[in-house]
């Protein structure tokens, strides 16, 4: 975290050069994020929904309580420690729209994960706000991660 | 400390009562909080076909958590340099009574296997110990951020 200290990070090449490299594997994490939840849990309310609950059509059986608190928690653990890493590194080097960004990806991500638990035991309407959530935090991240890449390489941060 | 900061460390503490709260729901329904339930979960029951514990099956769940538990109550505590909170003779009770808690918790289940039964209560005990702590530093957290 010494990089939140350090007036201008653009005099300081090395640990701009660290920074652009957590930024990298950041966007590689959050991509493959994707594709993996898509051949695994599923990224669509369908491919959710069967996951979740089963499909008799596609012979598919619900996953068991047990993994899914599981698959839950290691989630929750995994999208904290990025998500606070990536605002960090946003916040220091991102002005104006720092504050309402870093709250539509928290926010987002904080949803997607609650909705998740209350689709399982509650209500299949949840499925829809995980999606919706699982989604926007994900764009949200990408479009910080470009950001920061940005002004990584401006004349002063 | 900046205000942005700030936001991001209240984040941090929202997204870590959701580990708690999955933690309690994940060993309740897989072990049990009770001291019986400790027992069969690791030592086995024939009659209720639950199959005992290997130390390798145990080594796979205590790998991971071996650096989570590190690196999580290690940003949570880190936090209070940030919040002016280090100077507090309690902080450093603070800090060795979670990482000793958090070793208790990660290396019991060995002890329960090898035929030290009274371990399932130390499982117990140092699993909600360490959550009440971490709790704790989130409350003086929140605390510290809010009022400043």
């Amino acid at each position: 975290m010494k990089f939140t200290v350090i007036k201008n990070l653009q005099k300081d090449s090395a640990m701009s050069l660290i920074l652009k490299g957590l930024l990298f594997f950041i966007l590689l994490y959050v991509v493959s994020d994707i594709f993996v939840m898509k051949s695994s849990f599923g990224i669509s309310a369908e491919a959710v929904s069967s996951t979740l609950f089963g499909s008799e059509e596609a012979y598919i059986d619900p996953i068991n309580e047990s993994s899914f608190l599981e698959f839950w928690h290691t989630q929750i653990f995994f999208i904290m420690m990025i998500l606070l890493t990536l605002s960090a590194v946003f916040i220091r080097v991102a002005k104006r729209s720092r504050t309402v960004l870093t709250n539509i990806l928290m926010i987002s991500a904080l949803i997607s994960l609650i909705s998740l638990p209350l689709a399982f035991y509650t209500s299949k309407f949840f499925i829809d706000i995980y999606v919706m959530g699982y989604f926007l935090w994900h764009i949200v991240a990408i479009y910080m991660i470009f950001y920061s890449f940005w002004k990584l390489n401006a004349r002063s941060v | 400390m900046q205000e942005a900061y700030k936001l991001s460390i209240l984040y941090y503490l929202a997204f870590s009562l959701l580990l708690i709260f999955s933690a309690i729901m994940l060993f309740e329904h897989k072990i049990g909080f009770s001291f019986s339930g400790v027992l069969e979960y690791y030592t086995g029951n024939e009659e209720k076909f639950i199959p005992a514990q290997s130390v390798g099956g145990i080594l796979k769940i205590v790998l991971p958590h071996i650096f989570v538990f590190g690196l999580f109550a290690m940003v949570l505590l880190h936090f209070l340099v940030f919040a002016d909170l280090r100077y507090k003779k309690n902080i450093t009770l603070l800090v060795y009574t979670a990482f000793i808690v958090a070793l208790l918790e990660i290396f019991t289940p060995f002890m329960i296997i090898g035929g030290f039964e009274f371990f399932a209560y130390i499982k117990l005990f140092s699993f909600f110990t360490f959550l009440t702590l971490l709790l704790y530093i989130s409350w003086l957290l929140f605390q510290s951020i809010t009022k400043e």
